[in-house]
């Protein structure tokens, strides 16, 4: 039934398949399925005279008990028995400088968590080199690293192109009846490059290229330019706060979660404009102990059971006469 | 389709082209020289699979390109299975090992790419190898699955196993692996994304070709040899759920997921 239901809920997509399994009969599916696990076990006598079957049957118990304990339903069935009044999950935006224990639950709801989390700071980090593509009308390119100064040839017919600054939040100031140009250090991210193009007869042309805008060209230009950066971290530096003082501080990336008081805090976005706020995914962390332990107990159990008996001389057990049908 | 004419694709044309010449050496009797061809073969996919890593600066496991590119280093397995499981099928190795880099030589996109934060993770290397491990075993065992339906047996020499033990023996050999690699990819998207398990389409797949062996092992034990047929069936549904989860999810619109970086 597991493998049919699988392969539906692949068709589904993610966001419908979670609704699916979370469903009322699907929980009751659940339920029935650890109560057959926990049956079978008692009825099935070799499985507690082999410690590996105990171990991965036991395992696979444990990662369904600990699931159906931290879902959403668990969740509500706790609060409502024993009075546990955890958040799920739920989404909390922090600007830098500013703290919230606010969480926006899956259903638009607001809940509080009993402290604050603090952001410090947020930033985006990315690979170097960077990359400065240039493509001319006829459909030649090039791509060089972004270093200042270094003069790149174009060949014969296009000369040859520097990058003169980088700019990690361009704007274009008013001063008088001048436009300046200056990489802003307030609020903001603009990331450009300022180009020198020098023709075949000597005539210099300065461009701006911009992360944001590739190919922004002037009417009259020959060469498409493009400026390109990969993200290589999304790092926010946390701090958690309760009665209005820092008990614990973590820089968050991808990989690299935050665990406070039962839950995880997670990067799960940012303000794509002008990175001054981090979006953070909160989860309660109910039931996982009994998961990783049903984990631990599933790949010991396998391990044991197809490879040491084998590998410790136990082949004739394993490959011969242990199928109960012959 | 397309030729690829770089470093890379050089190695991997050799490669195949020493695995074609040794699979042919052995159908034709020439067992000695199609060895040596298979093992140059090996070393050939070896350097491949290190120049891919120079190039891109990470253990080159991150799309399908490099994912095939890592199965098509059979050779240890295959003289694993023969040395130690009494296994047989190199000629069958040989096979899958030009069956898995023909899409790498002349179909998947060869671009390097850099490692997006999700993928940089301790468990990223763990986790795609030992799938990868337990794919090569999976499809040992639908050689001897097949040899079995076709009623092949190995010569005496050798002292082989008969195709349905064979089929078993490997599937007992990637079951666990398969194990681990589900495991292990379901601790990483805990870390990653938040969820151990996000009801995505390539993890429901995956619980899918798990679940199918998962059954083989059950109706194995519960009849053991008597329907060898039927156990056959079911390890080669196996292989197939598992091409599904590792091409038909990257590569179909159908499926859209956390998993589509591996598209490359």
């Amino acid at each position: 039934m597991l493998f049919v239901f699988s392969i539906y809920g692949a068709f589904l997509g993610s966001q419908r398949a979670k609704e699916f399994f979370n469903s009322v009969p699907l929980a009751v599916y659940w339920m029935t399925f650890v109560l057959l696990l926990v049956v079978g076990i008692f009825i099935f006598k070799r499985l507690l005279r082999v410690p590996a079957l105990l171990l991965i049957h036991a395992g696979c118990i444990l990662v369904l008990v600990g699931s159906i304990w931290g879902s959403r339903a668990g969740h509500e069935l706790r609060k409502k028995f024993f009075g546990i009044d955890k958040i799920p999950t739920g989404l909390t935006i922090i600007y830098e400088g500013n703290s919230d224990n606010r969480v926006i639950l899956e259903d638009d709801r607001i809940r509080e968590l009993p402290f604050y989390i603090g952001l410090k700071d947020f930033r985006i980090e990315h690979y170097k080199p960077e990359y400065l593509h240039v493509q001319t009308r006829q459909g030649d390119n090039w791509k060089f690293p972004v270093e200042i100064d270094t003069e790149y040839s174009l060949g014969s017919e296009y000369g040859t192109i520097k990058i003169i600054k980088v700019f990690e939040n361009f704007k274009i100031n008013l001063e008088g009846d001048n436009r300046v140009i200056v990489d802003d250090s307030g609020p903001g991210s603009n990331p450009a490059l300022e180009v020198q193009i020098q023709s075949p007869d000597g005539r210099i042309k300065t461009r701006y290229v911009f992360e944001r805008f590739p190919g922004h060209t002037h009417t009259d230009d020959e060469l498409f330019l493009s400026y390109e950066r990969i993200i290589s971290e999304y790092i926010s530096e946390l701090q958690v706060i309760r009665d209005a003082g820092v008990v614990a501080e973590k820089d968050i990336q991808v990989n690299h979660p935050l665990h406070y008081g039962g839950y995880h805090f997670y990067q799960q976005d940012y303000d794509h404009q002008n990175a001054r706020y981090t979006i953070l995914m909160v989860t309660s962390d109910s039931g996982l102990a009994l998961v990783y332990i049903g984990y631990i107990m599933l790949c010991v159990g396998v391990c044991w059971h197809f490879w040491i008996n084998k590998l410790s001389g136990g082949e004739k057990q394993i490959f011969k006469t242990e199928t109960k049908g012959e | 389709m397309e030729i690829k004419y770089t470093v890379q694709g050089l190695l991997i044309y050799i490669t195949i082209a020493a695995y074609l010449l040794a699979l042919l050496m052995s159908i034709f009797r020439l067992k000695k020289l199609g060895q040596l061809l298979y093992i140059f073969g090996f070393v050939a996919a070896v350097v491949s699979f290190g120049y891919r890593w120079y190039h891109v600066r990470h253990v080159p496991m991150q799309n399908l390109f490099e994912v095939f590119l890592c199965l098509g280093m059979i050779y240890p397995v295959s003289l694993f299975c023969r040395r130690v499981l009494r296994v047989g099928g190199q000629s069958a190795d040989m096979l899958i090992g030009i069956v898995v880099l023909f899409p790498v030589g002349f179909i998947f996109n060869a671009n390097p790419q850099k490692l997006p934060p999700a993928l940089q993770s301790w468990l990223f290397v763990p986790h795609v190898a030992v799938y990868v491990l337990s794919y090569i075993f999976m499809a040992k065992a639908v050689f001897h699955a097949v040899l079995q339906l076709i009623g092949k047996t190995p010569g005496p020499q050798g002292n082989l196993l008969p195709p349905e033990e064979a089929t078993y023996r490997m599937i007992c050999v990637g079951f666990p692996l398969l194990t681990i690699g589900l495991v292990l990819g379901s601790v990483w998207g805990k870390l990653a994304w938040g969820d151990y398990w996000g009801w995505d389409p390539k993890e429901l797949w995956s619980l899918a070709s798990w679940l199918v062996y998962v059954g083989y092992l059950h109706f194995r034990y519960m009849y053991g040899k008597k329907h060898a047929q039927i156990n056959s069936i079911w390890a080669i549904t196996g292989l197939v759920v598992i091409v599904v989860t590792l091409l038909w999810v990257n590569l179909s619109r159908f499926f859209p997921g956390l998993h589509n970086y591996g598209a490359g």
